[in-house]
């Protein structure tokens, strides 16, 4: 039996919506139709409740999914229940015009009972995680990390490159802190580590999928072994590196010129000699990371504070910590803007021209030693350990995040997840911060078996042509090519539907959501609309759940209304949006169809915004060439956080 | 270069005029022949491609609107149900106006047409074979004119006192005992001919032909075993001289579109036919000398 549950969210949505007319037209829809005041309320969850243990299919008119849909999945734990957030996208942002708003309520509101059509249960997937992480690299991240995996109880290998001792990890990390805290942490992450196994290598190869990857690595005689792991964590860390200016200061060519480091280390010993100028060169052409410049400005000051005269030439010191600077200053570091543009060595030392573009000016100084500072990147090796792992890397030649602000801790690869400064330099907090991030993202891959439930992609194998579209459109790695078949792996799988857009051949359709099924709503959504409204234009808005929906959502919040015969229509990703479902729309007589995806770069699905772009792209080709005006068609972005656009993009298309 | 490029390169070579006919290939000749694609029902699948060992086929980043809405949707649909979809839509929103050839936007998977190179296909079928969706075929058609293109003519040589210079070849069973038999029976052919035995008919290869017309030879004549008495099969008709009987009818009609029409001629005789067998030599040494010097000739002029 199809049951609709409507809320007037305190008696406020019938003021705008005709409740009665609403249930007089969409009768036929549903078996059962039901007005509540507050349907998020005990009383009216324990209705919806009553109503789907029946075996009834429910489809609920109040507010926006993300709220309603909240505690009834809670209470409930059922995914068939089709949502029509009528308050977000009717009366909230049509309350001017009541009838179009009830027309629009009608519309959606058939438009979910024929959802519930289609709706198939998701299917669930149990999977068998091995409780047991990889950690390549020894590090401050590395270490922290394999003490609370440790501490967790979940089985841990640490693999370091072989030959690596503190001393060296010391001067090499300076930056990331003072020394003692540094070699005070280490000792006690060391101290710590009783349990872990520990090994020396090189990673080679991985097979696998996340919760049972197998993984080689090779020790320094070429011996190679392989095991068994649920999760990865790379903590790699970086290494110092002489930036290019050191050349045009003469460095190895001449004894006055070192490196900030090793001058530091040197002015630390008793006998060394006071009270020398020194000119700090950095090199303009690199950004320097904060954790970069709180180093620069901690030794600077270490320096000044022994008695010399320091100078400092810069562009720009990055410092999450204002007091270093303003320590610098007080300890009388003298802080010179401009580059470095030639040095001259003459018997009372070494003469420097510093030129300040901004201010045109070219300062002379004179000074007895001038010090490079040491910047700072990935380890050679990360290239190479990316490539046998199979993950991506950014410009710098960092391990490249999943998604910066909301997955930091994630790569292009399901169940591998980095630490501390294998994905940018990051100071010693920083580093800790980011292990422990990881290592909870590690420790709910091994420990929490996967039981996703969702509509996956069903793939036929009769009609595939496996011309591998799917795979080549995958962001997740979720289908490969086993035995000349498409197979799909759910624990990579996150549901976004991209493939189904690439197949050609229809091979793949993804529950819930099939072809079919969506010729059928556009064909409904048009009927009942002209139905209602006569020739009134609409537009079609397929909408990301994601950003898009969230933005949808915020412009009912704010009030930001927008025409009425406007229509949402959700996909799990835009990238799922094909040719066919916009063209369809434009065929049962849509005026405009606008594909709304997440902000550029910000796709949850890493492409889908990109390729949704592409998509509407192909479709405003073809339009222009059977002669109809490709405006018809655009693709935008929406976020939450700009509400008008929804507003923006409806208006300029009438 | 393979042998394909090798016997294309050699045509250029003897050719003095542009084609300007696609040709028909007789039935037995195998290895010549004409893919056609049908783009509408194509699902950019590429197993043609990889199928494809002379790599004469290639996926172009392009959409062939023209095609897709000129295609006819067979009733039971197309086997790629998503591509279906989208020409149907298409069709529907057809205005009036041109409809042009459309690039797919790099990066966008599951698109794309498929282009063939004529000069390459070796017409092995095996694209079709491997093709799920049907969109491919092979014709019996042979596109010279793409092969060859544009032939400049070569300039026109005096000779003078010429006379024919004739390469026969004939078959060692029959043809050649009735050459034997017509010096038996002392019977007098003209002396422009200068034979090269081969096993059969049949092994005689198109190169060959084509090398003989490089060096100025003025005809080939190819000689063999009456039909349905081919050493090689007999009545098969798979046999040496049927084979070579269709080979050479395809030749000729090559030869007819770049200019060197009536310079290739079969004819059979047994080893009894001695008589007949000077008749074939004295007829196809008239009709040459009635066609006067190869204009290939011309070409070796200005080479040398």
């Amino acid at each position: 039996m199809k049951k609709l549950f409507l809320c007037t969210c305190n008696n406020t949505l019938n003021k705008t919506v005709d409740f009665s007319k609403v249930e007089k037209e969409v009768a036929k829809a549903f078996d059962t139709i039901e007005t509540v005041d507050s349907l998020c309320l005990e009383d009216g969850l324990t209705k919806i409740k009553k109503s789907v243990s029946n075996g009834d299919q429910v489809a609920i008119g109040a507010c926006s999914s993300q709220i309603i849909g909240i505690p009834v999945k809670e209470k409930l734990k059922t995914d068939l229940i089709s949502f029509v957030p009528l308050r977000e996208h009717v009366v909230w942002v049509h309350s001017e015009d009541s009838k179009s708003a009830t027309s629009k309520a009608i519309v959606l509101l058939t438009d979910a009972a024929l959802q519930l059509d289609y709706m198939e249960p998701p299917i669930e997937f149990n999977e068998n995680m091995i409780e047991r992480v990889l950690i390549i690299g020894g590090g401050i991240a590395g270490l922290k990390a394999a003490s609370d995996l440790q501490k967790l109880r979940v089985g841990v290998t640490l693999l370091e490159p072989p030959g690596q001792n503190d001393e060296k990890y010391y001067e090499d990390h300076f930056f990331m802190s003072d020394k003692e805290t540094l070699a005070q942490m280490l000792k006690t992450l060391h101290k710590s580590l009783s349990g872990v196994e520990r090994a020396q290598g090189y990673v080679q190869e991985i097979e696998g999928q996340m919760g049972s990857y197998e993984i080689t690595w090779k020790d320094s005689e070429d011996n190679l072994t392989t095991q068994d792991y649920g999760a990865i964590i790379i903590a790699t860390g970086t290494q110092q590196y002489i930036p290019n200016i050191a050349k045009k200061c003469r460095y190895g060519k001449s004894e006055r010129v070192l490196t900030l480091q090793s001058l530091v280390t040197r002015s630390g010993k008793k006998n060394a000699k006071k009270g020398s100028n020194i000119l700090v060169v950095t090199d303009p052409d690199v950004e320097m990371s904060s954790a970069e410049g709180s180093h620069l400005l901690r030794m600077t000051e270490e320096l000044a504070s022994q008695g010399n005269i320091i100078f400092v030439s810069h562009s720009d010191i990055q410092t999450d910590d204002e007091n270093l600077y303003r320590r610098a200053r007080n300890s009388g570091v003298i802080f010179l803007r401009g580059n470095v543009k030639q040095v001259k060595e003459h018997d009372g030392g070494l003469t420097c021209l510093i030129e300040n573009r901004l201010e045109s000016i070219v300062r002379e100084v004179t000074v007895d030693t001038l010090a490079i500072n040491e910047l700072v990147g990935p380890i050679s090796d990360t290239t190479r350990l990316a490539a046998a792992l199979g993950v991506e890397c950014d410009d710098n030649g960092f391990i490249k995040t999943r998604y910066s602000k909301m997955k930091p801790v994630q790569t292009s690869r399901r169940g591998i997840f980095i630490a501390g400064g294998a994905k940018t330099v990051m100071d010693l907090s920083h580093a800790l911060v980011s292990a422990q991030n990881a290592v909870l993202e590690a420790f709910k891959v091994v420990r929490s078996p996967l039981k996703h439930s969702g509509w996956t992609p069903l793939i036929d194998d009769e009609s595939c042509d496996v011309c591998k579209a799917c795979i080549t459109a995958c962001p997740n790695d979720a289908l490969r090519l086993f035995e000349d078949k498409v197979i799909h792996i759910p624990v990579h799988c996150e549901f976004c539907g991209i493939c189904v857009s690439a197949c050609p051949t229809r091979a793949i359709e993804f529950q819930s959501h099939s072809k079919e099924s969506w010729f059928t709503r556009l064909e409904t959504i048009a009927k009942t609309h002209s139905h209602l409204e006569r020739n009134k234009p609409f537009t079609l808005v397929y909408a990301c759940s994601e950003c898009a929906n969230a933005s949808i959502d915020q412009a009912g919040f704010t009030g930001k209304s927008y025409a009425s015969g406007t229509y949402v229509i959700q996909f799990p990703c835009a990238g799922m949006v094909s040719p066919i479902e916009i063209l369809k729309g434009l065929v049962v007589g849509a005026e405009r169809v606008i594909v709304a995806h997440c902000p550029p770069g910000g796709c949850h699905h890493q492409t889908g915004d990109h390729l949704s772009e592409l998509v509407v792209q192909l479709t405003r080709e073809m339009l222009r060439e059977v002669g109809q005006d490709p405006d018809r068609v655009r693709a935008t972005y929406m976020m939450a956080a700009t509400p008008e656009k929804m507003q923006k993009e409806v208006e300029l298309r009438g | 270069m393979d042998k394909r490029e090798r016997l294309i390169q050699k045509i250029r070579n003897i050719a003095v005029k542009t084609p300007t006919r696609i040709l028909e290939v007789p039935e037995k000749v195998e290895g010549f022949g004409t893919i056609s694609y049908i783009p509408p029902s194509c699902s950019a699948c590429k197993k043609c491609i990889e199928a494809c060992e002379v790599e004469a086929l290639e996926l172009e980043p392009s959409l062939r609107l023209p095609e897709y809405i000129n295609a006819v949707i067979p009733e039971e649909g197309f086997r790629s149900k998503n591509r279906e979809s989208l020409v149907s839509l298409l069709q529907v929103l057809k205005q009036n106006g041109e409809v042009q050839t459309i690039s797919v936007p790099e990066g966008l998977p599951g698109y794309g047409s498929i282009s063939w190179s004529a000069q390459k296909c070796i017409a092995c079928n095996k694209c079709v074979e491997a093709c799920k969706e049907d969109c491919l075929s092979l014709e019996k058609t042979y596109d010279l004119v793409s092969v060859i293109g544009e032939v400049e003519p070569p300039p026109v040589v005096e000779i003078h006192d010429w006379e024919p210079f004739i390469i026969c070849f004939v078959c060692w069973e029959c043809s050649h005992a009735a050459a034997d038999l017509a010096g038996l029976m002392h019977l007098h052919y003209p002396t422009n001919i200068r034979t090269v035995r081969v096993p059969c008919s049949g092994a005689v290869e198109p190169i060959q032909i084509m090398t003989a017309l490089e060096n100025g030879v003025d005809g080939v004549l190819v000689t063999g075993c009456l039909l349905s008495e081919c050493h090689y099969g007999g009545d098969d008709p798979l046999a040496g001289n049927f084979m070579q009987a269709d080979f050479v009818k395809f030749w000729q009609s090559i030869f007819e579109e770049i200019g060197l029409g009536g310079r290739l001629y079969i004819d059979f005789a047994s080893a009894a036919m001695g008589i007949r067998f000077a008749e074939i030599v004295t007829e196809f040494v008239e009709r040459i000398k009635n066609l006067g010097p190869s204009p290939v000739r011309g070409k070796l002029e200005v080479q040398s």
